[in-house]
Order: structure tokens, then sequence, then C-alpha cells
């Protein structure tokens, strides 16, 4: 355990390392490319001093100058063109990294959403996968490069500086370390305040929202008047508050621009005196420096800027990793440490009633390939959390034979959901398993041909943005013609549905076409059903506010659909538990019985009370 | 444009920090233009030998401009931002005071939650209008022509050069990128859609997806929309990296020929020598003023795409209302009819209520029960105005709801909706009195009644009263609209998350203090409505029973065939109901 999370938290400082080192030719191309930039910096202010120098001191003739200036014309050129390569070549670094880190997220979500769902993430995912990555570009698309500009080219001018005169030079090296402290203060101080005033500031931009939701409630209450106010004086005060935080920052700036303007002055003078006084510098040389001496400075405050930019979107990045690690340490990608743990572990101690269809922990059936008959269907000391998450399910040993029909009873909460979803292979076990006709599921071979025999009615089915017969043929692994499509269509009593849309079957529905009700969205999962006319049947009753008509029509195409096939439901009605062969009754996560009504009735008390509550509460 | 005229208010009541800002950006620029040169004045000066003094006055002179420069950057800096700051606040009050009577026709029931956060992100981006698109070209203009009635003294050739090079810097750069950028535009705003909405799809899918095998297809289809927008915002930060480097190639190109004009003018005899250097610092400071100029057809594109959004939002409800004047008589009750209305939902596809025909007398008790989206939660909204009907009216006291005035309406309502909203606030703040005089004593004791003792009017309440429980939240809403005295009660499943024994307490309370008033109350539960004095059972939008609750069990009809339903339903007692609800919400 121990080693696992040092091996998470090496991770964690690796992700970006790691990133990075993907990169090496181009970031080592940047450097090359800075080191250019530097010369053509130098480069260009000599070019220009000599300029000035030849024409106002010397006098030299135009004809004599042309080679100069075409020559400083060319460094220029030169110059813009380096800086836009580097430039190039950071976008190039991000939109590798970004491509990378959303296809982690992308894939990590479309691995298992029902675990994090349950960490209460989805919306959150959806965020990371878009804003935190694009808050990450700026580190590899500014601050890669600027950093390595700013690492190079101010030490090369510095050199240059001291070569052409020392003191000059002394006076750039003692006051350049004043910005990148002062930065760094400006960083510190605003950090500090910002976190004393978090909740402050969160507080007052959240109320413009939090009024524009509430607006109906307001408006019934008579208060938008009184509201609008609010609205105002919380933004003033958010105004205030930040307002605070930045004079801060803005007085550092303002310290470090001084200590710039200072710090050229200082030069200005320096050289000026040597010049007048001690007569000891050439023009040439002196105007050198001063073009020179405003290149360092900004570079320096580039560093700075790039470092505010990159700090930002590091804290992106981290986000971005611990939504990756986070997953990484749950059950789902722990398919080893699930098969490990299932031997460890010693066999649950649950008694279940023996019965012709739950026999405890049946050897290992014969070895035969998924057919068109029901297959049999098997746990192994099955055990599951959601890591972090206090909820613990388990639900032991026990054989669902084919044909059969199951219903998982419980109060909500009782983890009958988690329990279906690792019957169907949609949850990853924490230990033991369940295996299929004698093959296990964990192991992920296999999967495809499972749930080509599996339909999984939801108590709210997905309709995808798409056309209703598209939406039915999702049902299908198989190119399907339209009658067939029309006949299952009918078969789920959709066909009043499919006449009252105006383009009929080819009628886009979902997210931005028509919208459908509850009920015809649950008869649109029959629809597939019937379709696909599965093996195994799992379905999760609806617990309320379904119109009589769908009712009826799920009663009788459950009845169609389960002659063929093992239905494994999650009852809330009595009637489908009573006709169940076998009722699995869950009680806080643990599986603590199975068998008929009449069995249940008579050896679990807690069933027994459960359904009397359910018929005297809603009776009486 | 209406939003301009907001903008541009918003902006003249802020003038003062405005206008302050402005100046302090131009004196930055200035100083710093007439700091470089006059360095560099210094340094040919020197090449004459002039006497000591002047050089002492020309160095102080630089580095009294640097301190004004900084000083005049630090009071730019906070005046534009206070500034940036104020319109924002100036920009939501004026947008809400706009939503406010559009509400809630401008809410359709499923994107309602992104509208209002696309209003707050679009405003949010409207306040940065002026900082980053309307300011800089102000300064930028102002320092250039300052700078080039400067160079107009020493020679009008560099001086048109200079002009030259501003034209070209601040106004055919950020054109040209702005003209590339509109062949793509909006290409990183709808891959970008597009991919949320795909992944939504799959994480609300994922089931189905799995099951039926569509899995490995979406996640790779995803994996592309992803890759498609990595280039597409590549492409668009390439396009404004070009425009960055053009600009820079720029200010390097008019230095170089302010040297060589320089020069040509020497040699000339037109200009003396010893401007040259100045000139040439003055010409590549001025510069460095317009580098924000670079960056602003980004911004300028976002923030004009936030304002053609909020106006199409706001702009196709502009239609003034005349606010009807029709009031209820408090000293009544209210009865309530419908005759033959229809309700459609602007963005649905077929209506909610057909043709729906019920009469209410005044001191009734009413139930409508029915399955979800049989259209309940319509009728109670038809009934408060929230919407119109598309045909048939809706009569309160005999007078068309259309003619009676709105806030009287609701003044004399006590409504409990079933999304009731909580604000970040206290409890007490959240009653949401109309009657500031009730003392904190008979507050407590409405808490108490609905079952709430252990609440503090002082306790707070986060927004959408996150930190309390569903059950919580209704009972909070029943205390609500009992704190009001209107006549007539509408209640939209408002004990749904009670367990049975507070269940029955509220709705007796409810039915005591509404004695002699008008109620109307939907309900997905067939329990408690024994008390009824009637009860309406919907289906698809149309009335299928009527009648009280013994009625309705002796027909043996919809009504009857629900409550055997409801009576096999087994496992959900709705104590767990509320802890459920409670994992959804964090889930």
């Amino acid at each position: 355990m121990k080693r696992s999370e040092k091996r998470r938290s090496n991770r964690k400082s690796g992700m970006l390392a790691e990133l990075m080192a993907a990169q090496k030719k181009r970031t080592s191309m940047l450097r090359i490319l800075s080191l250019a930039l530097g010369a053509a910096t130098i480069g260009q202010a000599v070019l220009l001093a000599e300029s000035v120098q030849r024409i106002f001191v010397e006098n030299a003739p135009l004809a004599s100058m042309i080679a100069v200036f075409a020559a400083l014309l060319a460094v220029m050129a030169v110059r813009a063109w380096l800086a836009y390569a580097n430039g190039r070549i950071g976008l190039r670094i991000a939109a590798d990294a970004k491509r990378d880190l959303r296809a982690r997220l992308l894939r990590l979500l479309a691995a298992n959403p029902l675990l994090t769902a349950r960490q209460g993430q989805t919306g959150g995912k959806v965020s990371v996968t878009l804003d935190a990555v694009d808050e990450a570009d700026s580190y590899f698309s500014q601050y890669a490069p600027k950093m390595a500009e700013a690492s190079i080219i101010p030490l090369l001018i510095l050199v240059a500086v001291f070569i052409l005169h020392v003191p000059s030079g002394l006076i750039l090296l003692f006051t350049a370390p004043f910005i990148p402290l002062f930065m760094a203060l400006v960083g510190i101080q605003t950090k500090h305040k910002s976190e004393e005033k978090f909740e402050q500031l969160a507080r007052f931009s959240g109320t413009f929202l939090d009024s524009l939701q509430g607006l109906v409630t307001l408006k019934l209450f008579g208060r938008a008047k009184r509201q609008e106010k609010e609205i105002q004086r919380s933004s003033l005060s958010y105004r205030d508050a930040t307002m605070s935080i930045l004079r801060v920052a803005f007085t550092n700036t303002f310290a470090l621009e001084t200590i710039v303007m200072l710090g050229i002055g200082i030069v200005a003078l320096e050289l000026a005196l040597q010049l007048v006084v001690f007569q000891t510098m050439q023009f040439h040389t002196a105007f050198l420096i001063l073009l020179l001496t405003p290149e360092f400075y900004n570079m320096l405050k580039n560093m700075g800027t790039a470092f505010h930019g990159g700090r930002t979107s590091l804290g992106a990045i981290r986000n971005i990793e611990a939504a990756l690690t986070a997953d990484a340490s749950s059950p789902l990608n722990a398919s080893v440490h699930a098969e490990r743990s299932a031997d460890a572990q010693a066999p649950t101690d649950i008694k279940l009633p023996q019965s012709n269809v739950v026999s405890l922990s049946a050897g290992r059936s014969a070895k035969t390939s998924l057919s068109a008959a029901p297959p049999v269907i098997e746990l192994h000391e099955l055990g599951f959390d959601y890591g972090a998450d206090t909820f613990v399910l388990n639900a032991g040993s026990l054989t669902i034979h084919p044909g059969k029909q199951i219903a998982i009873v419980g109060k909500s909460g009782s983890g009958k959901t988690t329990l279906l979803h690792l019957i169907a292979g949609l949850l990853p076990p924490s230990s033991g398993k369940v295996t299929v006709n004698g093959q296990s599921l964990a192991a992920g071979a296999g999967e495809d041909e499972w749930f080509r025999q599996v339909s999984y009615i939801t108590q709210h089915p997905h309709i995808f943005s798409g056309t209703f017969a598209e939406n039915i043929a999702i049902g299908a692994d198989r190119d399907v013609s339209r009658e067939e499509i029309v006949h299952a269509a009918e078969s789920a009593g959709l066909a009043a549905l499919a006449a009252e849309l105006e383009q009929g079957y080819d009628t886009l529905v979902g997210e931005g076409g028509r919208g459908l009700s509850g009920g015809e969205k649950q008869r649109l999962a029959l629809a597939r059903a019937f379709l696909k006319r599965p093996t195994v049947l799992l379905f999760d009753e609806p617990t309320t506010g379904l119109d009589l008509h769908t009712e009826r029509i799920l009663l009788r195409a459950m009845n169609e659909l389960s002659r063929k096939a093992t239905v494994i439901t999650i009852a809330h009605r009595l009637h489908t538990i009573r006709h169940a062969d076998v009722i699995l009754f869950m009680e806080q996560g643990t599986l603590i019985g199975g068998g008929t009504h009449e069995e249940l009735l008579d050896t679990l008390p807690q069933y027994a009370e459960m359904v009397n509550i359910g018929r005297q509460g809603v009776g009486s | 444009m209406n939003e301009r005229s907001i903008f541009i208010k918003a902006m003249l009541n802020e003038r003062k920090d405005i206008l302050l800002s402005i100046l302090g950006g131009f004196l930055a620029g200035i100083f710093g233009v007439v700091l470089f040169s006059t360095s560099g004045y210094l340094i040919s000066k020197t090449v004459f030998v002039p006497p000591l003094y002047t050089l002492i006055i020309l160095t102080s002179l630089v580095k009294i401009l640097g301190l004004a420069r900084a000083a005049s950057r630090y009071g730019e800096r906070l005046f534009s931002h206070r500034a940036t700051f104020s319109l924002l606040s100036r920009l939501r009050t004026a947008f809400f005071g706009k939503l406010v009577p559009m509400t809630p026709r401008i809410l359709n029931r499923q994107r309602s939650g992104d509208l209002l956060a696309r209003i707050v992100g679009d405003v949010e981006s409207l306040q940065f209008y002026f900082l980053r698109v309307a300011y800089p070209p102000i300064i930028v203009v102002s320092v250039f022509l300052a700078t080039v009635i400067f160079a107009s003294f020493f020679s009008i050739w560099i001086a048109l050069l200079l002009v030259v090079g501003m034209v070209i810097t601040a106004f055919v750069v950020p054109a040209i990128v702005r003209g590339s950028q509109r062949k793509a535009d909006g290409r990183v705003r709808k891959q970008r859609a597009e991919l949320s909405a795909e992944t939504t799809e799959m994480l609300q899918g994922f089931i189905d997806l799995k099951v039926y095998g569509r899995l490995k297809q979406r996640e790779q289809k995803l994996l592309d929309t992803s890759d498609a927008l990595t280039a597409a915002q590549q492409e668009d930060a390439l396009r404004l990296l070009r425009g960055q480097s053009l600009h820079s190639f720029i200010t390097f190109f008019v230095s170089w020929g302010v040297l060589v004009l320089g020069a040509y003018l020497i040699v000339q005899g037109s200009m003396a020598g010893v401007f040259l250097a100045m000139l040439i610092m003055a010409s590549m400071t001025v510069f460095d003023e317009s580098a924000a100029m670079a960056t602003l057809p980004a911004y300028k594109r976002d923030s004009e795409f936030a304002a053609k959004r909020l106006a199409e939002t706001f702009d196709g409800e502009e239609q003034e209302k005349v606010e009807p004047s029709g009031m209820l008589d408090r000293g009544q009750a209210i009865s309530v009819e419908l005759q033959n209305v229809t309700f459609r939902y602007a963005e649905d596809w077929r209506p909610v209520l057909s043709e729906v025909s019920l009469k209410l007398d005044a001191g009734s008790k009413t139930a409508i029960v029915g399955p979800s989206g049989s259209g309940k939660t319509s009728v109670l909204e038809l009934l408060l105005k929230l919407h119109d009907p598309t045909q048939g009216q809706v009569l309160l006291n005999g007078m068309s709801a259309a003619d009676l005035n709105d806030e009287d309406l609701w003044r004399k309502s006590n409504v409990v909706l079933q999304e009731g909203h909580f604000f970040r606030g206290t409890i007490r703040e959240n009653l949401l009195l109309e009657d500031e005089s009730r003392d904190d004593r008979e507050l407590r004791a409405m808490l108490k009644q609905v079952d709430l003792p252990s609440k503090k009017l002082d306790d707070l309440v986060l927004e959408k009263g996150e930190n309390l429980s569903d059950g919580e939240k209704q009972r909070l809403a029943i205390a609500r609209a009992l704190l009001k005295s209107g006549r007539l009660w509408l209640l939209d499943e408002p004990t749904s998350s009670l367990d049975y024994v507070t269940e029955r307490r509220v709705l007796n309370l409810l039915l005591e203090r509404s004695k002699d008033d008008t109620l109307v109350m939907v309900s997905h539960r067939l329990a408690g409505l024994e008390q009824m004095d009637q009860i309406i059972v919907l289906d698809r939008g149309t009335i299928v029973e009527t009648g009280t609750y013994d009625d309705l069990l002796e027909r043996k009809g919809y009504f009857y065939e629900m409550k055997q339903l409801e009576q096999q339903m087994v496992g959900e007692d709705f104590t767990d109901r509320e802890r459920e609800s409670g994992a959804r919400r964090s889930g």
C-alpha cells in the first residue's frame, strides 16, 4: 500500500516532466533559437550604434552606409522571424501536450464514468477536459519559450555590456536581481491576500448567478427590485476587495518599474560622465550600451510575466494530474489488484438458503462458448468499494442459472444498482469476480461478446442525438432494415409516437431534436431490446411517475422478452418480486439472503418488514 | 443596438475613472518617450563636450521622468481596473433589470442553467471591452500624436514616417489579423461546444453505449473531436502570433526608416546630427505602447461575440409590455377557471396541456395528480402567469388572468414551487418576508411548526441552498409560503421529500391555515388526498378523471389503477428518499 502511494506521488510530479521529455528536440531547438535571437538583438544594437556613429560623429557619406543599412534591416527581419519561430515551437509543444492530456482524460472517462459519477465529479470532469486543459496551454505555449529566451538572452546582453564597459555591466548585474525579486513579491503577496479573501470573492461573484437562478422565486415574492440593489452592492464590494488585492500588486510593480527606470538613468548618467568628464569612452560604445540596457530589463520583465502565467497553468496541470491519479487509484485500473485479493480474501460468511436456482459457489461450469441460449452467470466472493467512499458492497458467491427471473430488492442506498452494474460487467469488482459460462468478465476479454447478449433498461435511458430510427437501431450490432426497426417500435408501443413525429422515423430526437417524455424513453429502450433479442436482460424498474400506458407496455414487453432470457431486475413492485424465481435481498451493501418470496417471508424478518411497510405506508 | 447603449451609458457613468486612467496612460507613454529620447540626446550632446551643468540637468531630468513614468503607470492601472470593475457592477445591474420582466418566459426548461451561466460569462467578458479593446487605441493614438508633434520640430518627414508607422501598427496589422480570423471565426468555439456536448453525452449515455457496443466508436469520435479542437486552437494562436511578429517587424522597420531618413537629412544638411540618436530612441520607445494592439483582435472578437449573444438573448423579448391593472380582492377567496386551455412551451414540439377546462370554486381544495410529464406543473405556472396559455384563457375571480397585474397576483398567492430557490444568506433572509415587521419569536415559532426547530434564523444558507437537504428546503419553502397572507395557495409537490409523519403534519397545517382560501396542490403521491374536495387526474395534457378520493376509487378508473400501482411499491420508504436525493445531489 505504501509503495503504491509513493509511486503515485512520484507520478504526480512526473507528468509534466514526462510531457516535456517528449518534447526534448523542440526544447533544445528553443534554446538554439533563443541563442540566435540574443545574437540578433545584440547585432541590431551594434549596427544601429555603428550607423549613428558614422553618420553623426564621422560624417560619413550616404553611399558608404548602404551596406550597413542593408545589414541592419536583414538583422531586424531575422530577429522578428526568430521570435516568430520560437513562438511557433511553443504552440506546437502546447498542441501536443493538450492533445495528449485530453486523450488521457477522455480515455479515462470512457473507461468508466460510473465510478467517477459516484464520486460526484461528472460535471467537473467535462470542465477538466475542456477548461483545465485550455488553461494548461500557456505553460507550454508561453512559459516554455519565454523562459528559454529569458534564461539566455539577458546573459548574452550582460556579457556584451561587460565586454564593452565593466561599470555599466556591474550596474545591470546589481539591479537585475531586484526584478525577479519584486515579481516574486507581487506574486506571493497577491496570492496571500487573495487566499485570505477568497471566500469573500467567491461570495461576491456567486451572487449574480444566484440571483439570476432564483429570479422566479424573487419575482413571486416581490423582491426583484431589492435584489437589483443587492447585486450592485455585492459587485461594488467585489470591486473593492479585488482592488485592495490589485493595489498591492500595482505598488510592487511601481517599485519594480522605478528600479528599471533608475537603472537606466544611472547607466545614462554614468555613460555621460565617462564621455564628458573622463573622456574614456567613445560615442559608439555609449550609445550601444544605452540601446542594450532597456532590452536587458525588458527580457527580465518578460520572464516575470511568463512566470506568472506559468504558475496559473501549472495549477491547472496539477488539477488534471489529480483527476488522472485519483482515478488510477480507484478500482478502475485495479483489475490486477482485484485478482490478487480475490485469492487472499477469506470467504465471507453468507448463508444463502439452498434452492434450485441459487447454489453456493458452484464449481466452474464447463467452458462453453456464449451462444443463443442464456449463459450461466456466477458470482465468486464478489466485493466492491468506491475507493475513498465509505460504501462497501459484499455479494458473496452465487450462481444464476439460465432463463431464471431474478429480482434484486432492498431499500434505496442498499447497493442494488451497484450489484446490477457488477453483474453486468459495467463496474470492475474490487475483489472476487463474475463469470459468464465460466469465463471471467473482469479480464476484459470476451467483453464484446458478453455485451452482444445483454440489454440493460435503465430508469433514464439515454437518447442520443440522431434520428428516431437510429436510436432504435443502436440496439442491434448489425445492419437492420427499416422493417425490423418499425416492428421493434411497434412491439414497444411506439407506433403512435412515430406517426406523431413530423418526419416519422427520420425525425431528429435527443439533444437538439425533438424531446421525448420519460415514458417514451423507456419504451424506446424496450424497442432497442426487441431488436437485440438479448439472452440476458437487465432492468431497473421505474420507481414512480410512469403513465399507465407505458406501464402496461413495459409489463407486457418484459414478459415477452423474458421468455428466452435470464432477467435480472432491480424490483420495486410487489408483482415483479412475487413472480421472481429468486429474490436477492440487499441491506447496507450486503447481500443477506436469496430465495423465493415465500421463503424469504419465512426466513428474513427484514424482508417481511419491508414488504409490509411498503403496503401499509401507501395504503393507509 | 441596445447592449451597446447599455455599455456606453455605463462607461459614461464611470467617466471620471476612465479619463483619469487615460491621462495616466498618456503621461506614462509620453514620459517614456521623453525619457529615452533625452538619454539619446544626452549622449549625443557629449560628443561636443558641453558644460557639466547641462549634463546634470539632463540626467536629473531623466531620473525624474523615470519616476514620473512609473507613477503615472501606477495611476493608470489603478483607475483603469477600478473603472473595469465598476463597469461590471453596472452591467450586472443593467442586465438583471432587463431580465426581470422577461422571466420566466426567457427560461425554457432544459437549458435555463446554461443560459444563465452564459449571461454571467458574457457580461464578464464585456467588462473587459474597455480595458482591452477600447482603451489601447486611445492611448496609442494620443501618445503617438504627441511624439509626432515632438518629432515634427526636428523633421516633418520623420514625423510623417511615424504617422505611417502608427497607422500600420495600430490599424492595418490588427485589421489583417482580424480579417484572417474572420474566415475561421467561431471554429474554435464550435469545436469546443461540440467536444463538451459529446463528452457529456458519453457520460450520460455510458451504460447504453457500453451495452450496445458503441463505446469504442464513441471514444474514437471524441478523440477525433478533441484533436480537431486542438488543431483549430493552434491555428488560431498561430494567426495571432503572426500578427504579433508582423507588428514587431513593422516597429523595427519604422526605426530603421527613421535612421535611414535621418541619415539622408543629415547628409543633406536639413537636420542636425545631434538629434538622430534621440529620434531613433523616441521611435523605438513609442512602439512599446502599441504592443497591446497586437492582442486586441482576440479580445475584440470575444467581447463582440458576447455582446452579440446578449443582444440575441435580450432583443427578441424587447416588446414593452404594459402592466395590466387588474387587482384581486383581498377580502375574498379566489375562484379559478381554465377555459379550453392549450399550452406549449416555446421550445417544445407538442403541447403539455391540450384543451383543458376546469373550475375550482373559491375556498375549495384541489389536488392535481398524474404521471410525470402530464402537465400538472404547467397548470400552476399558468395560474401564476409565469407563462401565458397558447390558446384559451385562465380566469381568476372571473377576471381574465391576462388583465391582472402580475405583482398584485403574486402578492396575493402563497406559492411553493417544486424547485424553489434559496439564496446565499441567512435563514431569515431566505424567508423573503414582504412584511419586515414580523418579530423573531414569530419566525422561530413558524420554523418549529414546519418541523425545523433546530434551525436558527441566523444560520447560513449557501447558494441554491446547497447545505440544506431536500426535506429541509421543502419545509423552509412551506414556511416561506405560510408567512404570506395571500388567498390563493399554489403548491407543487410541497412534501415529496418528507417522511409520512412529517408530511401528514405539514399537510394538516397547510389545510388548516388555508381553510378559508382556495388551494391547489400538485401531488405525485396519492396518500393524504382524502381531505381534498376534488382530485383532478391528468395524463398527457388532458384531464382523464375528476372527483373526490372516494368517487375515484369507486369508479375503478385511472386513479384507481395508479393507486394500485403505488401500493405495489416496495422498498422506497420516504426517509430514504431524502437520503437518496441527498446522495444524488452530491453525486
